[in-house]
């Protein structure tokens, strides 16, 4: 059951972020970003099974003998914790970006930056 | 010259070395600040110091007489597959000696190109990040771990692209950024159904385990569709069509010598992921799914999922060709010329490419590999050398637009000298460099024996003689131009522009020994075993026992969130990390 919510919130923020990706407004488009990627780090952390188990349900105790605790996945939470940090760092990057092409053009209008190559 | 052999653990300190000289180049440069003078001192310093490492490598590791063929690093003394691994083998080395060669290269001709911009910024600094994103992905033998180096080589691009791009470039430095910040968290999709399916992100061990599932309890069907999410991930760095559109706007933003490291080295990060994933990691997988489409037929029988990548690959390299060329041919700029070039050269990387993940017939695939590598080095030689001489044409003349240009040959002929050489490579005159990837290209195709392929390398290479020609008429022959006739040339920029021109006639005179060492990378990227062996000594594919020797060492890193809550005794043995696995698990 709730592998099925999770599938749907994870699908819901996917779509959202799609969504905000294809709009014209700058700042929406960096919203679309982020969410993505939020999207992306839920999936991840999903991806170590949802639920505490042993060898055969944690992938990376998946062939490494039988004889280990209940536990999650330690392993998609460091990866998270990664890519969160990046997610971060990427996010705060694209919104100054924007503020640039504000300063610049005086729009954050995608459609009234010029076609200029 | 040192022919002696290294004491034993030396290589493994060999491995990490170009990694730690440019982390220590970059935060150096970064410290020294204002001082313009040092800064520059510091990176060249970097850059050699880069280049003996690599050098040392391609010696010791590779072809040294009685070289291991292959040295790891084992970050913080983690044993594979849970720690994460440095890996230098043939294929490695070959990129990195790539990218230390027109690393320095580009190096050398900043310190002339940009003073007063460094001066603003923090252009060295972020120039050996970047070059550090580039080894570490080169060098990383760990999905995950690939994933953060080419962060860190695209965090930089990004400043690159951005700040040096100017208002008229904003708005494709934005683009730039949100198209890979979506490639970054598809990959990240791609890595974590990968860890999903298989349980673990080590190369080595995911190679291991996709070719025995069965042993290892796990349904590798769905690696086929999440290494299709990394395929288009890499071909966006690669720039491969459909994916190419970011190149132009993105290449014409940066600074010149930028551009350079972007076409040569950050371009290649691409194809180097897609040939040690395909060849090494995937090619022995037994996915044990049949796929076919309806009134397409069967995209993938059976065994290996390389036959679907060779087929995609094939379709987006021929693309490639067709549309750069046909693109490079109506450019009004010489960046933009290149830029497009760069688009159709790279599909004649990836057509050997999928030459050898289609064919069965092993000598076929190798000499593929060998092929797209002379290739891949000819592309970043020539193809780098010509976008530094782009940025001595702007330096000297203010413009790069083939309509304010003309007659520069006359005017500085070293400079022109240099860029017809580059061209020549570029169109595959013998003996230049290009001579060689053309002709192996050509080789691995009519080996394969497509004749469709070779029609369609023919068209690509008809079409690069005349964008190529139309470049040099336009702006080396013909009237000087009043830009051209103030042009003041660079003598750094035009030195460095020989001992490039100089490069690419030498690898193409001297052919031999470069040849052995693309033999070796190939043989490298194909064997699984070898690399498998070198990660991890104590298993091989055909050894595959169930993976229990390191059971213990895996279980210790997560025992010690599970174990308090579940009231056993703790089952970490002091100072070791290791559990023992006879009591644990089965407590309640």
């Amino acid at each position: 059951m709730s592998a099925f919510v999770l599938a749907l919130v994870v699908g819901a923020l996917f779509a959202l972020g799609t969504f905000l990706l294809l709009r014209r407004d700058l700042i929406r488009v960096v919203w679309g970003l982020a969410i993505v990627s939020q999207a992306a780090n839920v999936y991840l952390l999903a991806m170590g099974g949802i639920e505490l188990g042993g060898f055969e349900t944690v992938p990376i105790l998946a062939g490494h003998g039988e004889g280990v605790p209940e536990t999650t996945d330690p392993v998609v939470q460091a990866l998270v914790l990664t890519a969160i940090v990046i997610g971060f760092g990427m996010t705060a990057f694209a919104l100054v970006l924007s503020y640039r092409v504000y300063e610049e053009h005086d729009t954050l209008d995608a459609s009234e930056l010029g076609d200029r190559e | 010259m040192a022919l002696q052999t290294l004491s034993p653990g030396a290589e493994s300190t060999l491995v990490i070395a170009p990694m730690l000289i440019v982390l220590v180049a970059a935060v150096g440069t970064l410290l020294l600040g204002t001082r313009p003078r040092a800064r520059a001192g510091v990176s060249l310093a970097g850059g050699a110091a880069y280049l003996v490492a690599v050098a040392a490598i391609d010696w010791y590791v590779v072809l040294a007489p009685d070289a291991p063929g292959a040295a790891t690093y084992q970050v913080g003394g983690l044993p594979a597959p849970f720690g994460i691994t440095l890996v230098a083998d043939g294929l490695s080395a070959f990129m990195l000696t790539m990218v230390g060669v027109i690393g320095v290269a580009s190096l050398v001709f900043s310190i002339r190109v940009l003073p007063e911009l460094d001066r603003r910024s923090y252009y060295f600094p972020l120039f050996h990040f970047l070059a550090l994103g580039v080894t570490g992905a080169f060098l990383t033998g760990d999905l995950f771990n690939l994933f953060v180096w080419f962060e860190v080589m695209l965090m930089v691009s990004y400043i690159f692209v951005a700040y040096y791009g100017g208002p008229q470039h904003t708005r494709a430095a934005f683009w730039y950024v949100a198209l890979n910040l979506l490639a970054s968290a598809v990959f990240l999709l791609g890595v974590g159904g990968i860890y999903a399916t298989t349980g673990t992100l080590n190369m080595a061990d995911l190679a291991r385990r996709l070719a025995a599932p069965a042993a290892y309890g796990i349904d590798p069907g769905p690696v086929v569709g999440l290494l299709g999410l990394l395929l288009s991930v890499f071909a966006i760095k690669a720039g491969l069509v459909p994916f190419q559109f970011w190149i132009p706007t993105a290449y014409r933003a940066a600074p010149p010598p930028i551009t350079a490291l972007l076409a040569g080295a950050t371009k290649k990060v691409g194809i180097y992921a897609i040939i040690r994933l395909s060849f090494t990691v995937f090619a022995d997988a037994q996915i044990g799914v049949d796929l076919a489409i309806p009134a397409v037929g069967t995209i993938l029988a059976g065994d290996s999922p390389l036959a679907f990548i060779g087929a995609v690959l094939f379709v987006m390299g021929t693309a490639s060709i067709l549309v750069g060329g046909l693109g490079a041919v109506g450019r009004d700029s010489l960046e933009g010329v290149l830029a497009y070039s760069s688009i159709g050269q790279v599909g004649f990387i990836a057509v050997p490419v999928a030459i050898a993940a289609t064919t069965t017939v092993p000598d076929v695939r190798h000499i593929a590999i060998v092929a797209a590598l002379v290739y891949a080095l000819n592309h970043a030689l020539a193809k780098g050398m010509l976008f530094l001489a782009v940025g001595a044409v702007r330096t000297a003349t203010g413009t790069s637009r083939l309509a304010d240009l003309g007659g520069l040959a006359s005017r500085s002929p070293p400079l022109a000298g240099a860029f017809f050489i580059g061209s020549l490579a570029l169109v595959g005159i013998p003996p230049l460099s290009g001579f060689f990837g053309k002709f192996l290209v050509f080789d691995a195709a009519a080996q394969a024996g497509s004749m469709s392929v070779l029609v369609l390398l023919l068209a690509g290479s008809l079409l690069t003689i005349a964008y190529v020609t139309r470049a040099w008429n336009r702006s080396f022959w013909g009237q000087r131009t009043p830009a051209v006739d103030d042009a003041v040339t660079d003598p750094v920029q035009v030195a460095v522009l020989l001992a490039l021109a100089v490069t690419i006639v030498a690898v193409g005179i001297g052919f031999e020994p470069i040849y052995r060492f693309a033999d070796a990378a190939a043989t490298a990227a194909l064997d699984t075993d070898g690399y498998i062996d070198a990660v991890d000594p104590n298993q091989t594919v055909s050894g595959a026992d169930g993976g229990n020797v390191d059971a213990g060492a895996g279980a210790g890193e997560g025992g010690g969130g599970g174990e308090t809550g579940m009231g056993t005794e703790p089952e970490t043995e002091p100072g070791t990390g290791t559990i023992n696995t006879s009591n644990g698990g089965d407590t309640p």
